[in-house]
């Protein structure tokens, strides 16, 4: 379904979407970040991307998996506790963080399906925002098969054509929204499809960060697990978790019993967001780390999204959001490693 | 003014002599305005080295992996590193030397001067350049910088610039050093605890709940933590594995260990985070602003530093990273030490 929105109207269409929970990119002193949005009339989307990625929305940092209590006679009770089935919108999603969601489908969706991330995800509409200019100047995604006005992984794509957003609907999720708007979209004008292509058009020429040959890297990675390279790029790693909590695509967590209680015994089995950079990530119970070093964890890192990744599903595990450049507090650049890994030895 | 030149000589020099097994410095960086570490081991290698009012990260962290790396050699490289400090980094070299993290013959200490301004604040330099990219920075001729953006370059008087830190300084040239570059100046810093004001003035309601909305972003990515050259535990009770686990550690040990916190970033969890850290920082913190520049959600962590550096200084008169053969603040006892404040 295409039509278009005149800007002017859409809190009123902002308003008749009631019934669900709104996110939206709500700006907290210097920065961007998803929030619940009470009031449509504070739905910016003239934003830049936000420090976490909408992936916080659908795989929160800390999600309750069970809950388990022992009664007088010590008999254990456990509950399963699976997220409430709340329908919900995030508006102003950016293509490239919309495909990473599709990636981590795949990561949440193999034989075993997971319950937790499914509820939220499947109760879950995404409606993006073209990138007429970059929102970051790390933006990269056209070199990781991503496109500025990509339609992966989301019901509706709105375009800014000044005025009006031009309004894409891909899903049976999406049609529902706009029908939900009936009265206020239009049928586009065929002067509004050219202005549209014009501006996916040049979407892509304002990229200025660019991997140059991607598709020559990860048979090259496969021969670079014991090169001293990693060492080398890895040199200025302080070893945060800055590159991976904010990464779209990052999936890794944890799981944990946080016990409230230890007589009668009460507590709740908790899932959180883990990072492969911490040094307790592979720690073995008998004290051996197979991965002891910053130098082997920024090349699990790299090697995870652009070896393991494509080998399992054909993707990288990248979509060029760029947050893990740009927020890396010593100018770690995962566009230059990946150049350099290319051309290493050759 | 400091004369970048005679930087490159002096490194070009000592590595040439085989004084250092490498300088730790700052390069430009790809990409982006602010410089990265540099690790240079050639003697060719030097033209790498800038010194600009972007370079903003206190480098003395990286003895950390200087000296990791010595502990697992067998025969290591006993000779030191070579290491670009400003005046508060240097601060930091003398905390590490006062605790005997590292000895003073670990370290060639390659003081540079902030001379009368500072680094800058990436923040509100993007605030005054209203959108435009600034891609270099560099020192002018009196008390500002020349940005260099896009459309050219415009100048920007310092104050307006400065990081937060650097406001409050109170060491605009190295205090430690085997070599300085630049001149050695004076500058009148008011209060070096003015940037408190606002939150100390707060009832305590209010700054109970100013500090419970900051923390309550934190994600717990530990960059504040990873980022400071004081906090080189082997292991930190915010990491599930408390306290170092061996291959001949018995189960019921490893069974008994406690979990100083949960891995969840609620809100109390998030408290005995940043306590900690700031607790385990009193009178050694040395304000090189690091913890909060890297912060991703802007948590202003700095201040938690900054009041306990504020207490030290009005309780006990104790600086840290002044003096490295005074023994440090709470390592030490007088008999006229205040108790008023114990309850």
């Amino acid at each position: 379904m295409e039509k278009v929105l005149l800007k002017k109207d859409f809190p009123q269409w902002v308003k008749k979407l009631e019934s669900y929970t709104i996110y939206s990119p709500q700006k907290e002193g210097d920065f961007w970040n998803y929030e619940v949005t009470k009031n449509s009339e504070i739905i910016d989307l003239d934003y830049l991307n936000t420090v976490l990625s909408p992936k916080k929305i659908v795989f929160p940092q800390r999600e309750v998996l069970l809950e388990f209590s022992t009664s007088d006679e010590d008999e254990l009770k456990v509950n399963e506790v699976l997220p409430e089935e709340t329908q919900s919108i995030i508006f102003g999603v950016r293509p490239c963080d919309a495909k990473a969601l599709t990636l981590t489908d795949k990561v949440f969706g193999g034989d075993i399906k997971d319950p937790y991330y499914w509820k939220r995800r499947n109760s879950t509409t995404l409606v993006g925002l073209t990138c007429n200019t970059p929102p970051s100047s790390n933006c990269f995604c056209i070199s990781v098969d991503g496109s500025p006005h990509s339609k992966e992984g989301l019901d509706i794509l709105m375009t800014d054509l000044g005025d009006k957003y031009y309004t894409e609907s891909f899903t049976k999720k999406g049609d529902a929204l706009l029908n939900l708007g009936k009265a206020l979209f239009k049928t586009p004008t065929a002067k509004d499809k050219k202005d549209l292509e014009k501006i996916k058009a040049d979407s892509k020429k304002k990229i200025k960060r660019q991997i140059k040959e991607t598709a020559k890297i990860p048979p090259k990675l496969k021969d670079m697990f014991d090169s001293s390279f990693w060492d080398e790029e890895s040199l200025s790693c302080i070893r945060c978790g800055i590159c991976t909590y904010l990464c779209p695509t990052c999936h890794c967590f944890d799981m944990n019993d946080e016990v409230t209680s230890s007589s009668p015994i009460q507590g709740e089995r908790v899932r959180t967001w883990d990072n492969c950079q911490f040094p307790d990530f592979t720690m073995h119970s008998s004290g051996h780390n197979p991965r002891p070093d910053k130098a082997s964890r920024l090349r699990q890192r790299i090697l995870h999204k652009f070896q393991y990744f494509v080998e399992l599903y054909k993707n990288y595990q990248c979509t060029g959001c760029g947050r893990c450049i740009s927020k890396c507090p010593v100018g770690i650049d995962i566009i230059e490693v990946l150049e350099k890994a290319r051309d290493h030895g050759s | 003014m400091v004369n970048l030149e005679e930087l490159k000589k002096e490194a070009a020099q000592i590595l040439k002599e085989g004084k250092v097994k490498y300088i730790i410095g700052f390069q430009r960086s790809s990409n982006g305005l602010l410089p990265v570490p540099a690790f240079i081991k050639k003697p060719e290698d030097v033209e790498k080295l800038v010194w600009d009012p972007a370079c903003v990260h206190n480098l003395t962290l990286f003895l950390q992996d200087d000296k990791n790396k010595k502990t697992k050699e067998k025969e290591p490289d006993e000779r030191p590193v070579g290491i670009v400090v400003k005046g508060c980094d240097s601060r930091a070299i003398n905390v590490l030397l006062q605790e005997e993290f590292i000895k003073r013959d670990d370290v060639y200490i390659l003081g540079i001067s902030c001379e009368n301004t500072g680094v800058l604040d990436e923040k509100k330099l993007a605030k005054k350049l209203k959108g435009k990219k600034a891609k270099k920075a560099e020192f002018g001729e009196k008390d500002d910088f020349v940005i260099t953006t896009e459309d050219g370059k415009i100048k920007i008087e310092a104050q307006e610039v400065l990081s937060e830190r650097c406001l409050e300084c109170k060491a605009h040239f190295p205090v430690i050093y085997d070599v300085l570059i630049g001149e050695k100046t004076k500058r009148n810093v008011e209060d070096p605890f003015k940037s408190l004001e606002k939150t100390e003035s707060l009832p305590a309601e209010e700054r109970w709940k100013f500090w419970k909305e900051q923390i309550e972003k934190c994600i717990r990515c530990y960059a504040c933590r990873s980022v400071c050259p004081m906090c080189y535990c082997d292991e930190c009770v915010a990491d599930t594995i408390s306290f170092v686990v061996t291959p001949d550690t018995p189960a019921e040990e490893k069974a008994q260990k406690i979990k100083w916190l949960e891995k969840s970033p609620v809100s109390s969890e998030n408290f005995v985070y940043h306590f900690v850290r700031a607790i385990h920082l009193s009178g050694r913190c040395i304000d090189c602003g690091e913890c909060e520049r890297v912060c991703p959600l802007d948590i202003p962590v700095r201040f938690l530093n900054k009041k306990l550096e504020k207490e030290a200084k009005e309780l006990f008169d104790y600086e840290a990273g002044f003096d490295p053969d005074k023994p440090s603040l709470v390592s030490s006892f007088k008999d006229e030490d205040p108790e008023d404040f114990i309850k």
